[in-house]
């Protein structure tokens, strides 16, 4: 096997963090850079080089780089895009700014709705009308749609243009046509067809996603375009490619085309992260826990995979409140997201109660401890109040954290309110952001019917490993795993996932009454469109493999889940088997089926997937040399013991074999992992820690 | 003040455990609506959030409802189970019984929502309930209709019974039910999802008696009762006390006018809603029953005073609200009440201009999409599938004291709006428009939201059953403060006809349904809306440049 470098390179909001794999000497390499949000390249040019120069390599070294950013996050969330003009089916002009109609909070009488990324001004319509079953009711008025064009483009200059026509997902000729007509008139101006970038019914979420697509495209064209010339330049003559929201990689064509689908990269990679550790310690159902400064993100690995979804929702005006953002219809893994970060703020409630989260310190003025200017309590202060963080070694020594100014702020703000002591607040904060997470997994295991005993956890993220044996207990799981640099774990991700795609069409019918014929030609289609793609990022022909599944639910009922579809051609013969298969799937969400009623399916998925790329993790080019594992002993406090003197270890003192008992402090430069009295750590080749919660 | 009591008569839970074990009691209820909501059948359950679970203690007092059902619910089942207690004495109940009932007096008002509770035993001992509200896809009788003249034309009635007896169903309830209905299977498969989600609700309690150590609920409950009531004391107490009157009339039942007469009483923590001077009940299936009244008016009420606390029965005990028995608001048996909402939704106009004159910066104008105005499609597609398709739409919502009101919102009800494609697909029907309507929202400082124009036309080869519920036609959504009303609602066909409002009729194929929806009322002058307001408005078309002119005396 052709020995490769391959470099992972994450753009956060404050960091971009990059990862280097070189597989010939067998080493991974970390670096973190200020991320420099005017233009991000500038970044991924310094760490790239400074990487490479650690590493001893040169840029022709390099076989490929991986990109992941949340640039497209930040874009909708700011709302810093470009002018889009959207053209809808005449008659339905204000679907986008109508959305569902519902209010997302029941009781606030001053609720916010998401302002739509296209103003009604710059919203026209073309007279044409598709039936649900594909035919012409009304033909395309190219006239009108001309003088909307010219109306929008002369008059108000907008920089792209999304078309969303009722019923294009079933019948696009409408939409192509008025792509050639804009095409042909105005040659620059990105266009994007709802039924090219989400060829799903229901026409909110599509006009929602092409207007997204539409809205960020302008920048990240000009954006990948510019990353790849720089990285032309400093002499990188090897592939770049992009992480897709979904855990696969893919062009930077692809990307440029559909900017949309790269919305939740970032996150995804640690899922594709989470799903490798799960192969390599052969475990395979796993929960994925990473929290980190402001939210946490938890994600089932079910047979070494993350689940996919295909539908998000970006830009919430409301942090973490289901329907007060913009609805995606993208593949993006499939996990939930609290505001329960170490910066997460505490306070008291009109009941008198205590609550954390979702208010987060952010990184300014950051928590108490940081001695930065934060004035309310938050996570990482509760923390380092019981003795989980180390007040000299956070961040490997890089900041001294302020205990007293912790001490006094819970007491003000908790304790004296809510009558109890500043110990009691901080294990409150503690306890209920435990809680919070535990609360959230357990609904999300509930919602996709899963038994959260048959899993184990695997922490990441700066404060995961701080957290993750509570919420594990709580959760009632019997192990943990802590990746060693769990601060990087995410990053790592780039490296592990393998080019993918996923296709949908949807075809609305009976079981009974489908056409097969018609079937048959939308996968044949998405599995061309899938070969040809994938081929371009890199992959053999004969190792792509495919998977199907079919949205279906009961006719009357109003959510479809999703079922397996037999591979090969299909015919009648195969209604039995579909029919049984959806069967299973419900049983399995809803433990029990209804047999009476008839089924039907709304739309079909092909999901296409190259080899996962094959690596090892060795980071002992990372550890240096460290002579004992005990650094000593600081008081801790557990609800077992209470505050006592605790043991804390070296992590990079550890080796395969090793073993540890709590109550146990062991540090590392970006995490500490806190081991509670009853559990037992060992570390395995991979240098993993695998701590048994009951032992 | 009144004292937050956190340390207060004896309570034996710190603000922590309680936050903890409040928070889970609600994710408990919640995990219950997500097993029910995704198995339902009913596009009413999905479409406009017509259900509700609800988790109570061991006397029947609700501890906690789940998140986004509606609102009317939770404060009803604890009624319901009290009522089902005195039919069935607490200690007979056995594991895996379940009693349901839709009886419009004991429940929520009407015969499709269907309720059903199930008790909760922990080390031997029934420690609490589990309960599910749903609205069913079908209970016979004479659809979703205003039209009927008695309770028995609507539908079937079911009396506090036993569905399961010991976990085992019971069959002569169910033949019973079956029998009676046009949609059996659904009918059956939704009240399967009812008990799902009671059982779901029950296991996660115990799950929680295991995680807490607790041995029942009595003195948590009585915690959890006393943070909510004092949370809505504390905000009620914000009030000034006095006497607030405010009136509303309504299209009613054609000459039968529906009016409200409303008096708030505020006296210190207490606030008392009396409805004497309201209309008498008429015999058409407008009545609203007083479980369905109580609930209507205390929603409102905690919407403006108390909106961002969790809810539980406490929350509304320091809320009394009374109507004339024989009323409109609390009709005697066997009122028709199918349609009730089309008189209950109005409640909170009527409440918010009473409390305007004593808190106006905490209540909205008049929403012209309260009540709730639907189509409700059946009959056979070209296929010869049968099809029931309620047409989901919203006029606008009363302006706020801050903002404009939201266009094409649901208030009190949260009743979304599916989507246009997905009800084209199983229906031969084709939406021409669905737009918003310019100049329906009421002029103010603040306009009011806007109503919407649908225009709906039948592909069918055969005509359609058609049953409309609407209101507004003759009663705009009124300001406040000096804001105007919105506009009015019409439905018309394509052929020049106008259907009743509240009738049962037929679509021919080839004709358009023409739905105009109402907007909402304005809140404060028009002429002090800030100049860039109304010129935003007109350049985005919500506001037409004429009505820009003579509203606001502004030159657009």
């Amino acid at each position: 096997m052709k020995k490769r470098i391959r470099i992972g390179v994450d753009v956060g909001g404050t960091f971009t963090d990059f990862v280097l794999v070189d597989e010939e000497r067998d080493q991974i390499f970390t670096g973190k850079q200020l991320t420099t949000p005017s233009d991000p390249s500038a970044a991924i040019l310094d760490g790239v080089a400074r990487l490479l120069s650690d590493a001893g390599l040169s840029p022709t070294a390099v076989d490929n780089i991986v990109h992941g950013t949340t640039l497209i996050t930040n874009t909708i969330i700011e709302r810093t895009g470009a002018k889009v003009g959207l053209v809808s089916t005449l008659g339905h002009r204000d679907t986008l700014e109508m959305a569902k109609e519902i209010r997302y909070d029941l009781y606030d009488l001053f609720i916010e709705s998401p302002p739509s990324l296209v103003p009604r001004f710059l919203r026209e319509s073309v007279a044409e009308r598709i039936s649900p079953d594909g035919e012409i009711l009304l033909e395309f008025d190219e006239g009108g749609f001309k003088n909307s064009l010219r109306k929008l483009v002369q008059e108000e200059n907008i920089e792209a243009l999304a078309i969303c026509l009722m019923h294009s997902y079933r019948n696009p000729v409408h939409e192509q046509l008025a792509k050639k007509i804009v095409s042909k008139l105005y040659k620059d101006l990105p266009v994007t067809l709802s039924s090219d970038v989400a060829p799903e019914i229901r026409e909110f979420e599509r006009t929602s996603t092409a207007c997204a697509n539409a809205y960020v495209q302008p920048l990240m064209q000009s954006y990948l375009k510019r990353l790849d010339k720089r990285l032309k330049a400093l002499g990188h003559d090897g592939t770049l490619y992009i992480m897709l929201s979904g855990g696969g990689i893919t062009t930077v064509r692809d990307a440029e085309a559909y900017p949309i689908r790269l919305i939740e990269s970032g996150p995804a990679a640690g899922a594709m992260a989470a799903s490798y550790y799960s192969t390599l310690t052969d475990t395979k159902n796993l929960i994925s826990y990473d929290m980190g400064g402001t939210t946490a993100k938890m994600c089932l690995i079910d047979n070494n995979r993350p689940d996919r979804k295909y539908d998000f929702e970006a830009g919430r005006v409301r942090r973490f409140a289901k329907g007060s953002g913009l609805p995606l219809k993208v593949s993006v893994v499939d996990m939930i997201e609290i505001g329960a970060g170490g910066g997460s703020l505490a306070s008291v409630d009109q009941m008198g109660l205590l609550k954390v989260g979702p208010r987060s310190a952010g990184s300014q003025p950051g928590p108490v401890c940081y001695g930065l200017g934060g004035k309310d309590p938050a996570v990482t202060d509760a923390d380092l109040y019981l003795g989980y963080l180390n007040p000299d070694y956070f961040l490997g020594g890089q900041m001294t954290l302020n205990l007293e100014k912790v001490e006094k702020s819970i007491e003000e703000t908790l304790a004296k309110p809510l009558g109890l002591t500043v110990l009691e607040a901080a294990v409150g904060i503690h306890n209920v952001v435990n809680e919070n997470m535990a609360a959230a997994t357990r609904m999300h295991l509930a919602e996709k019917g899963r038994d959260p005993r048959k899993y184990d956890m695997i922490a990441f993220g700066g404060a995961g490993p701080v957290h993750a044996c509570h919420m594990a207990r709580l959760l009632k799981l019997d192990n943990v795993i802590v990746p060693l640099g769990a601060g990087v774990t995410s990053a790592l991700g780039f490296l592990v996932a393998a080019p993918a795609v996923d296709y949908v069409r949807s075809y609305v019918a009976r079981l009974e009454q489908i056409n097969w014929e018609y079937l048959n030609q939308l996968f044949c289609d998405m599995e061309d469109e899938a070969r040809s793609l994938l081929t371009e990022a890199g992959a053999d022909n004969e190792d792509i493999t495919f998977e199907r599944k079919a949205d279906m639910r009961h006719v009357g009922q109003g959510f479809e889940i999703s079922v397996p579809v037999p591979d090969g051609e299909l015919s009648g013969s195969h209604v039995d088997e579909l029919r049984l298969n959806f069967f299973d799937s419900y049983r399995n969400l809803f433990e029990r089926t209804v047999t009476d009623i008839a089924i039907e399916t709304m739309s079909w998925r092909l999901a296409a997937t190259a080899p996962i790329p094959n690596i090892t993790l060795n980071f002992k080019g990372q550890k240096g040399s460290v002579d004992s594992k005990l650094k000593g002993q600081r008081s801790v406090f557990f609800s077992e013991t209470g505050f006592a003197p605790c043991d804390v270890y070296n992590r990079y003192a550890f080796f395969e074999g090793d073993t540890v008992e709590g109550p146990a402090i062991i540090e590392e430069r970006e995490s500490t992992t806190v081991m509670p009295p009853g559990t037992r750590a060992k570390v395995d080749e991979s240098l993993n820690l695998r701590i048994e919660l009951n032992a | 003040m009144v004292d937050l009591g956190a340390k207060g008569a004896g309570e034996r839970f710190d603000p922590i455990t309680l936050e903890i074990f409040w928070s889970r009691l609600i994710s408990i209820a919640d995990e219950s609506a997500a097993a029910l909501l995704r198995t339902s059948f009913s596009t009413i359950v999905r479409e406009s959030n017509d259900f509700g679970t609800v988790l109570m203690d061991a006397n029947g007092d609700s501890l906690s409802e789940n998140t986004g059902g509606i609102p009317s619910f939770a404060g009803i089942l604890p009624i319901t189970l009290k009522h089902f207690l005195a039919k069935f004495p607490r200690e007979t109940w056995k594991p895996g019984d379940c009693v349901i009932t839709n009886d419009p007096w004991l429940a929520t008002g009407h015969l499709p929502d269907i309720t059903m509770v199930m008790p909760v035993f922990w080390n031997g001992q029934l420690v609490g309930f589990s309960g599910s509200i749903a609205h069913s896809p079908d209970i016979g009788g004479s659809l979703w209709s205003a039209d009927c003249r008695e309770l028995f034309e609507e539908g079937l009635c079911i009396p506090p019974l036993k569905f399961l007896k010991e976990g085992e169903l019971n069959k002569d309830v169910e033949e019973m039910i079956v029998c009676n209905v046009r949609l059996p299977e659904q009918v059956l498969g939704d009240l399967n999802a009812q008990v799902t989600a009671n059982q779901v609700c029950g296991r996660r309690l115990i799950e929680f008696f295991e995680d807490s150590e607790l041995d029942d609920l009595s003195l948590l409950s009585k915690s959890l009762l006393t943070r909510a009531e004092t949370a809505m004391r504390n905000a009620i107490e914000e009030v000034p006390d006095g006497i607030y009157h405010s009136s509303l009339d309504a299209d009613g039942f054609d000459e039968d006018e529906t009016h409200i007469e409303c008096a708030v009483t505020v006296e210190g923590s207490n606030i008392e809603i009396d409805y004497k001077g309201t209309s008498k009940q008429i015999n058409r299936g407008l009545n609203t029953v007083m479980n369905y009244t109580h609930a209507y008016s205390a929603y409102p009420i905690k919407c403006a005073l108390d909106p961002l606390t969790p809810r539980n029965e406490g929350s509304y005990r320091p809320i009394n609200v009374v109507a004339p028995e024989g009323s409109i608001l609390n009709p005697t048996r066997p009122a028709p009440c199918n349609a009730r909402q089309l008189t209950g939704h109005m409640l909170a106009g009527v409440i918010y201009a009473a409390l305007a004159q004593a808190v106006p910066s905490k209540v909205i104008a008049d929403s012209g999409s309260a009540p709730s105005m639907r189509a409700i499609f059946s009959g056979l597609n070209p296929k010869g599938n049968r099809f029931t398709q309620i047409l989901f739409a919203s006029g606008g919502m009363g302006a706020r004291p801050t903002k404009d009101g939201i266009s094409t919102i649901a208030f009190p009800t949260n009743a979304g709006a599916g989507s246009i494609e997905a009800f084209e697909s199983v229906a031969p029907l084709i939406v021409w428009q669905k737009e918003f309507r310019a100049d329906s929202g009421g002029a103010g400082t603040y306009r009011g939201g806007l109503g919407q124009v649908c225009e709906i036309e039948s592909r069918a080869l055969e005509p359609l059953q058609l049953s409309l519920l609407s209101d507004r036609w003759r009663h705009p959504a009124t300001g406040i403060l000096g804001g105007l009303e919105g506009a009015k609602s019409h439905i018309s066909f394509s052929d020049g006809t106008v259907p009743h409002q509240k009738s049962r009729t037929v679509i021919e194929p080839g004709i358009r349904l023409k739905m105009i929806y109402a907007g909402g009322g304005g809140y404060g002058d028009p002429t002090q809306r800030e100049r860039g307001r109304v010129c935003e408005d007109v350049k985005n078309g919500y506001v037409t440049a004429a009505a820009a002119r003579s509203l606001y005396g502004e030159g657009g």
